[in-house]
């Protein structure tokens, strides 16, 4: 069986030390392969190519780096996270298992992805000790971190050995600000990063060629990219910042997501709904039936008061029509309607023809909050429910229709108009 | 209307028709000199006219100005039809005046929160020639529709329904435009789509007409919106060359270059016919048969009714397809609809329910630095919309989609509260001492939009045929882009500015688009190019890009030549002539 067959192999044995310890020789036996293919491709003198391409040399350099590394492989995992992005379920941590193995786009390195769970044995975060050559202008570093991910995949925070801190060019280390900007980088899955190729984070066209293009109306385009780059990755560490985020946003997601597939139970779903974690109310809402909805429906109203516009909007489209028919339920939806975003206010005003009177009530306290269309809107339902237009919600359409105020005033002269001669 | 004397000429007629009656329309947009206002005809659909707009980036433009011939004298009750496009509790940014004669009428225009009637004042007419000018008071996008003169003081109708005919009325409109003119293809839109398509079918020999409401080609590609061209050029790399752009920075001023090289192409090919500032406004269809396009001259509204045996609509918004009864899809279908979801994204990607919130429009902004300090004012109206956002320069992502607007229906307010956006950001940005040489040097005023109508064709696009890269046996265009769709950054962060956007992106190999996504299902003689191909929401976003689209008006462009050859429709291309079409495809590239 060649190495990269024994690299492809999903471990699916959880905890046996020997496994580990095979692991740990897999992981060192690629990651010195990697440094030395990338070391032995720079271009030196031709003397020095020979020593360092000889295979004593590839072989001593290997068993140095297998000692030194695998000393550490063979520690127990202690959880310490520089930074983490939850409460600290690390602390709960009883139990850590192998799940499968991934890599980056850009690298042949393996690495463990490691299910992390507490004591009833119950999962709680991804994790992985990755180490992995950081490649730039023909020098190799090795980056040794620890990530960890929440249980729907998404990056959450990072530890570093401290004997071992990253470092950028010139092998400086990676001071305070350094991390702080790391984290917030692999936080965002958007990044500009996301569709970069390594060789487009640096512009190596000679300046005499930008000027020359200059001359003939080229655009140096890749110079407005730069700096788009520039600003979200550590100053000196772009490679670091690259590979890194590459192996936390890449294919490892999409194995964690179909590992959290196959574990998922009602009680999984249940932690997830009353979790303060929005991504977790997130996939649970969106596993629950109507029927479910019905039996949360105080968790669910909780979880709107405060999330994004996203999930609000979710929410409400998902959000059972016999419910909206019950008074307490529209008086916890539509109560705050002044101080919610506008897209949300959208959605409110055209659930408001499946929605109990109440809401059409509560809405016209707010009509000068209104814009066009949903005031429009709002008319449009009114009128599909005449009875209504009347005490209250009439008035509040009179005191619209006056206010200085409110530039759509004249649409409600308009609608007001149209009752009396209808 | 090629020369500016027959436009004068023009004008005099329809000011001549005029001055039979008591009371005088005068389409603003009509005006001989429009000094520094600009003729707006985005929105025609919706507020009934195109208009003249006093675009100063904050610097009063110069007056328009014109002449009418009065035949009665006397006093005469003035109004402009106009709107204060930012209401609220502020001075109205687009004011201006009205001037008869050298005299400035009493009120001052652009109050009113919705397109109406504001009188402007009275005066006295003491001879016949009468000069009008207009007054711009800010610089920042007062407009103006049309006057009316007359000398009952009882104000025309703001009624919806009724301005169209009171407006055809006293232009003394016929329902049917005089002109009519024949051609082999129709093709209206110029942008990317309809200049390849066009192209394609005249070096077949088709006699085109292109017809186009800017006064230059290309759309989104064009010098007044700057997006550069995405993509690959597929079978058409001949074709597309002659009208693509370099790949400058998007709302970089190196568009007017790739602007003269397009616009000389077209005018070049014998064959095409161009109608620049000619705007269609309706299509008639028999049988399911597209009879005639009806255009109007943006400035003149002289009209010509185009009459082909096939037309293309590349007008992005599907407005020829709409027209003429073609069916359509507009907005984000269920994930289930198509098999289009995508867990890791999900609502933000495609919404399990369907709704209406799709990609939004951008406007570019470009600013220089000068040597001098140069002043810039504070906007309450614009820093409601910018907040404490700074910014001198727009990209792509600086885009508005609200859930409650209509890419096309609501296409004003949409660029209206870019307009916002940006002066407010640039504003904020002078605060800044590094800022001070800085100055506006252009802003676009053309919605950039990225998705409007779809019409439904024989093969609806979806992200499936991405996915599994299907090789249809009448793939015609071919892309290896990412799928890239867009969504506000508010919907993750309610703090976050809502004009600005944020990209999800699919990365994909090649995808190929059938010959079957470019003609109408239902509308027998209707071919599609452009962003309103037929396709799902997600499976517009790899090939909403613009040489995707040229691509697609390109292979409409021969697909046109064979129907042509043997006097069928679209769908018959498929069904009877795929091997012919294929291979006119493939030996065109030479």
């Amino acid at each position: 069986m060649s190495i990269n067959t024994k690299l492809k192999i999903k471990w699916r044995i959880k905890g046996e030390a020997i496994f580990k310890f095979k692991n740990a020789v897999i992981i060192v036996y690629s990651i010195a392969m990697e440094i030395m293919n990338k070391a032995f491709n720079l271009k030196k003198n031709k003397t020095t190519y020979a020593i360092l391409s000889s295979n004593w040399c590839k072989k001593s350099f290997l068993i140095f780096l297998f000692i030194s590394l695998g000393f550490q492989a063979q520690k127990e995992p202690e959880y310490n996270p520089m930074f983490f992005d939850m409460k600290k379920e690390w602390l709960e941590i009883t139990k850590d298992s192998i799940l499968f193995s991934f890599k980056s786009k850009d690298t042949l390195i393996y690495h463990n992805l490691r299910l992390l769970s507490n004591k009833e044995n119950n999962p709680r975060l991804f994790y992985a000790d990755i180490k992995t050559p950081v490649c730039a202008d023909g020098e190799c570093k090795l980056a040794n971190i620890k990530i960890y991910w929440n249980l729907v995949g998404n990056y959450v925070g990072y530890e570093i050995y401290e004997k071992n801190p990253l470092t950028k060019n010139e092998h400086d280390p990676f001071v305070k600000k350094d991390y702080k900007k790391l984290h917030k980088l692999l936080s965002d899955p958007h990044s500009i990063l996301k569709l970069k190729k390594i060789t487009d984070l640096v512009d190596e066209t000679p300046l005499a060629l930008n000027s020359l293009n200059a001359l003939r109306g080229i655009d140096a385009v890749s110079g407005a990219t730069k700096k788009e780059i520039k600003e979200s990755v550590v100053k000196g560490g772009l490679y670091s910042c690259y590979t890194l985020w590459h192996l936390v946003h890449g294919d490892v997601y999409t194995k964690m997501n179909g590992f959290l597939k196959s574990i998922h139970s009602e009680s999984l779903n249940k932690y997830f709904l009353y979790s303060p974690y929005k991504e977790y109310q997130k996939y649970a809402l969106k596993k629950l039936t109507a029927i479910e909805f019905n039996h949360h429906t105080e968790q669910v109203l909780n979880i709107f008061k405060n999330s994004s516009p996203l999930t609000k909007g979710y929410i409400l489209k998902k959000f059972p029509n016999k419910l909206l028919e019950n008074p307490l339920v529209i008086k916890q939806l539509y109560n705050s309607f002044s101080k919610l975003d506008i897209n949300t206010k959208t959605i409110l005003i055209d659930k408001l023809k499946k929605s109990h009177s109440s809401a059409f009530k509560i809405v016209s306290e707010e009509l000068t909050t209104l814009t066009k269309n949903q005031l429009k809107n709002y008319f449009n339902n009114l009128r599909q429910k005449p009875n209504l237009i009347k005490s209250r919600i009439k008035s509040n359409i009179v005191k619209t229709s006056s206010s200085k105020k409110y530039p759509y005033n004249y649409m409600a002269k308009k609608f007001l108009n149209q009752l009396e001669t209808r | 209307m090629k020369h500016p004397f027959l436009i004068i000429l023009f004008s005099i007629l329809c000011t001549l028709n005029a001055i039979s009656q008591k009371d005088i329309l005068i389409e603003a947009e009509s005006f001989i000199n429009k000094g520094g206002w600009l003729s707006d005809p985005q929105f025609v659909e919706q507020m009934g006219s195109p208009y003249l707009m006093a675009h100063g980036m904050g610097v009063p433009v110069p007056n328009a100005s014109t002449k009418i011939i009065f035949q009665e004298k006397g006093k005469y009750h003035v109004w402009a039809r106009t709107k204060n496009w930012v209401p609220g509790n502020w001075e109205a940014p687009g004011r201006f005046k009205v001037l008869v004669n050298g005299k400035t009428l009493k009120n001052t225009l652009g109050l009113h929160a919705d397109w109406s009637w504001e009188y402007a004042g009275k005066i006295r007419i003491k001879s016949k020639d009468v000069d009008i000018q207009l007054s711009d008071l800010t610089g920042f996008n007062g407009r103006c529709d049309a006057l009316y003169f007359s000398k009952s003081k009882k104000a025309p109708t703001n009624s919806e329904k009724k301005l169209n005919s009171w407006r055809k009325e006293k232009l003394g409109e016929t329902s049917t435009p005089q002109k009519q003119k024949a051609f082999d293809l129709v093709v209206t839109g110029g942008g990317l789509a309809g200049c390849a398509a066009a192209i394609a079918a005249a070096e077949q020999g088709l006699k085109v007409a292109l017809i186009h409401d800017r006064p230059v080609l290309g759309g989104n590609a064009s010098e007044e919106i700057r997006v550069h061209t995405l993509g690959i050029y597929g079978k058409y790399k001949r074709i597309l060359k002659m009208i693509d752009t370099k790949h400058y920075p998007n709302g970089s001023y190196k568009a007017k270059y790739d602007q003269e090289k397009r616009d000389a192409t077209i005018k070049s090919i014998k064959n095409i016919h161009l109608f620049l500032d000619w705007r269609a406004y309706d299509a008639k269809a028999e049988d399911n048969s597209i009879k005639y396009v009806d255009a109007r001259q943006t400035s003149t509204g002289e009209r010509i009714r185009f009459t082909a045996p096939r037309f293309v609509d590349s007008t992005g918004d599907g407005w020829i397809g709409f027209w003429a009864g073609a069916t359509f899809s507009y907005g984000r279908e269920s994930s289930n609809t198509y098999g289009e979801n995508w867990d890791k994204w999900g609502e933000l990607w495609s919404p399990e329910i369907a709704d209406n919130f799709v990609m939004g429009s951008s406007v570019l902004w470009q600013t220089e630095e000068k040597n001098e300090t140069q002043t810039f004012p504070t906007l309450p109206w614009a820093s409601e919309v910018a907040k404490d956002h700074e910014a001198t320069s727009g990209e792509w992502y600086w885009e508005f989609s609200r859930n409650d607007l209509h890419q096309i229906h609501d296409a004003e307010e949409i660029r209206d509260h870019m307009l916002r956006a940006i002066y407010g950001s640039f504003s904020n940005a002078k605060k800044k001492d590094e800022n001070k040489k800085f100055k506006l040097q252009w802003v676009s005023y053309l919605v950039g939009k990225r998705e409007s109508r779809r019409l439904i064709g024989d093969h609806i696009y979806t992200f499936e045929d991405v996915k599994k890269h299907t090789k249809f046996k009448d793939a015609v265009v071919e892309e290896s882009r990412e799928v890239d769709v867009h969504f506000q950054r508010n919907l993750k962060v309610e703090t976050a500015p809502d004009f600005l956007s944020k990209a999800i992106f699919y990365e994909t190999e090649k995808y190929y688009i059938p010959y079957r996504s470019l003609y109408s299902k239902n509308i027998n003689n209707l071919f599609m190019a452009g962003r309103n191909f037929s396709c799902s929401h997600i499976g517009l976003g790899g090939p909403r890009v613009m040489l995707t689209t040229g691509q697609m008006g390109a292979a409409v462009g021969f697909a046109a030549a064979i129907c042509q050859k043997y006097n069928i429709n679209p769908r018959e291309v498929y069904e009877k002539h795929l091997e012919e079409y294929l291979e006119l495809i493939e030996k065109q590239q030479q």
